[in-house]
């Protein structure tokens, strides 16, 4: 017996029981779209933050203090451990180009225009930030300069008079004092500087170390210096970023570093590359995705017990159609292959109907956490597998019992 | 109608069997074991010549029903040898009994056993599904079966559109799609009214005289008399083998 007849003699059946098949196939139809659905928001999660990463370059080692084994966010936490001396320390390593500390000085309002706007932080750094980004207007500040300050340009539209370079700033510290800072660059609004402390759609204000307050006695030093939470250690050389990342924790393991001293005891002192975040975050958007795909499985076999139930009964209705196949000559297998064909084909209309109802799932995620879809094509290749995987599993039974049909008892049957 | 060649067929004789024939049985038995052993067939010779034409006739229990479906294939013998077209068909694997009811044997049932589902050309199709031929190839084949049984009109019907008559005679072209050696029909009027049953022993009459070989079951004596001779079976066995006069007229001066 061919396939194609099998195919449509089991097509004719399941239009004949539109109904029942339609509910039969409904546990598949929910399982294939969740998996789908969430399949669809995980890659697009996926796609989102690895492509902010994939825009910072690959050579850069991320340096922050976090307690240990924590799941957050990668620098949320980070305590400033990182002393001047370590800045230099660092500086000095073999195959490093340059080495960009990262603090936040703590204000409560900024004036420019006669407006003033809220703001709790400016973020302090060095002119090295800037390496590579682009700015719109101006420049970057020089180094140590306590006078001037790089705005991007989601910060400089804060105003209703958008900042432009050459603008006047007072801040006021959270002290209450005040001081002038002049704008002396905008930086492009997707110029994503630093992925460790959010993205380039964010307004940041950035000033220079000079104006930096945070300061600790070095340990090693026996001086006050600035300390600071977050460090960036540019290589020379992007292939060379791991051994830079494996020299720079050596460092920062030895008596030498002021950071391993500060860290409070239950805090690392992390070192991570682009790779490693990357990584990181990918590998939460992974658990994510399989422990709601596990759930999906939950109602694949739940799907998989209807279509077996269902084509159990089938077998038995059509007990009489079987024997006369038989005595017309059909075989055990011919048999067999029918109602599997039938199985597969309910398990397959289910993935039919359940992945475009997924992806549409997936874009209504996607939009309500306003996310780019990112539809993993992938996976409508292995859901339409595992339709099919399914409707073997579920029919292998019954279609075996009906192949134990007696043609003499069926054509008897009534 | 006279009667003839009224001995009793015992069973001591084989000798009257022939494996040349289109059906040929030889000390069959068949016992059925739940509880009680039950003989249905106890040492059963005969043999269906080519292009005869035989009425089984018996009381309920008397293995008629247990004859058709060993010669059918569909059960085997606990002793003995069936054989159709010379081959032993006792002893063969259930997929090579599939192949020879497929190739060799055209079932009629009393009650039709017609595919709800399939048109009526696709139900005179169905054996050829088994055989692997061509959908274009069949359907062909089964139109012109159809038309030789007349219902080349009918083609496209259900059988839940069709009457009990046009039903049994998609059922005859059916049996006829793979060109069988033996054609089996049980008590194939016994769900129509006497007129529609008449029109279908007059296309077995048709079927006989094209040279089909016919086993016809039945326990109307007036039906049974259409055949070239009647076997009587009683408790297994074969009482009387009664041959008929002028076989192909209809005797009781049916309309042809």
């Amino acid at each position: 017996m061919d396939i194609s007849e099998s195919l449509r003699m089991s097509l004719r059946t399941i239009r004949g029981h539109k109904l029942r098949s339609a509910l039969t196939t409904l546990g598949i139809v929910i399982g294939i779209a969740a998996v789908i659905t969430f399949v669809t928001l995980g890659a697009s999660v996926k796609a989102e933050v690895v492509g902010q990463f994939g825009d910072t370059p690959a050579n850069r080692v991320f340096l922050v203090a976090e307690p240990e084994d924590e799941g957050g966010p990668p620098a949320a936490l980070s305590q400033p451990v990182f002393t001047a001396h370590d800045v230099d320390e660092l500086r000095d390593i073999a195959g490093v180009e340059r080495v960009i500390p990262r603090g936040t000085v703590g204000v409560t309002a900024l004036e420019a225009h006669n407006q003033t706007i809220a703001r709790n932080e400016l973020v302090a750094t060095s002119p090295a930030l800037f390496e590579g980004t682009t700015f719109v207007a101006g420049g970057s500040f020089a180094e140590g300069n306590e006078t001037t300050m790089v705005v991007n340009e989601p910060a400089a539209t804060l105003f209703a008079t958008n900042l432009s370079a050459g603008d006047r700033v007072t801040v006021t510290r959270k002290g209450g004092t005040t001081f002038n800072l002049t704008v002396v660059g905008v930086l492009s609004e997707n110029a994503s500087v630093n992925p460790l402390s959010g993205f380039g759609t964010q307004p940041r204000f950035y000033v220079s170390t000079g104006a930096y307050d945070t300061v600790v006695e070095s340990p090693t030093q026996g001086v006050t210096q600035r300390v600071y939470p977050q460090v960036t250690v540019v290589a020379e050389d992007p292939t060379q970023t791991q051994a830079v990342k494996d020299r720079a924790n050596e460092y920062l393991d030895s008596d030498a570093s002021d950071a391993r001293q500060l860290a409070p005891e239950s805090y690392a002192v992390n070192a991570r590359t682009n790779d490693d975040i990357v990584e990181r975050i990918r590998n939460v958007v992974n658990r994510l995705t399989q422990f709601v795909t596990g759930i999906a499985v939950i109602s694949l076999i739940v799907g998989a017990i209807g279509i077996a139930n269902i084509m159990l009964v089938s077998v038995r209705e059509r007990t009489k159609q079987i024997g006369i196949m038989k005595a017309v000559g059909a075989t055990n297998r011919d048999v067999l292959q029918l109602f599997l064909v039938e199985s597969v084909l309910l398990g397959l209309l289910g993935t039919l109907i359940g992945v475009p109802l997924g992806a549409a799932g997936g874009l209504v995620a996607t939009v309500y956490a306003d996310l780019p879809l990112t539809l993993p094509l992938i996976w409508v290749g292995i859901a339409i597998v595992i339709g099919v995987l399914v409707g073997i599993f579920a029919g292998v039974y019954p279609a075996w019992s009906a192949t134990r049909v007696d043609p003499i008892e069926a054509l008897r049957y009534e | 109608m006279t009667r003839t060649a009224g001995d009793d067929v015992t069973s001591d004789a084989a000798p009257a069997t022939d494996p040349s024939g289109a059906v040929d049985l030889r000390n069959v038995s068949r016992v059925y074991r739940r509880g009680e052993p039950v003989h249905a067939l106890d040492d059963l010779s005969l043999t269906l010549p080519d292009g005869s034409y035989t009425a089984v006739m018996g009381p309920s229990g008397s293995g008629k029903s247990t004859l058709l479906n060993l010669v059918g294939c569909l059960d085997t013998p606990t002793e003995g040898t069936v054989s159709v077209e010379g081959r032993d068909v006792s002893t063969l694997s259930e997929r090579e009994r599939a192949r020879v009811r497929g190739r060799s044997v055209g079932f009629v049932f009393q009650t039709f056993n017609l595919m709800p589902r399939l048109t009526a050309e696709e139900n005179v199709a169905l054996p050829l599904v088994f055989q692997d031929w061509d959908r274009a190839d069949r359907l062909d084949r089964a139109r012109d079966l159809l038309g030789r049984v007349g219902l080349a009109d009918r083609t496209d019907h259900r059988p839940a559109e069709l009457s009990g008559g046009q039903r049994q005679r998609v059922a005859i072209a059916r049996a006829l799609a793979t060109d069988p050696a033996i054609i089996l029909a049980d008590e194939p009027t016994g769900n129509v009214d006497s007129d529609t049953g008449a029109t279908i022993m007059d296309l077995f009459a048709d079927l006989h005289a094209a040279g089909n070989t016919i086993l016809l079951v039945t326990h109307e004596r007036s039906i049974a008399e259409r055949a070239e001779r009647i076997v009587h079976i009683g408790d297994g066995e074969i009482r009387e083998i009664e041959a008929l006069d002028e076989a192909s007229e209809p005797p009781t001066g049916e309309r042809r």
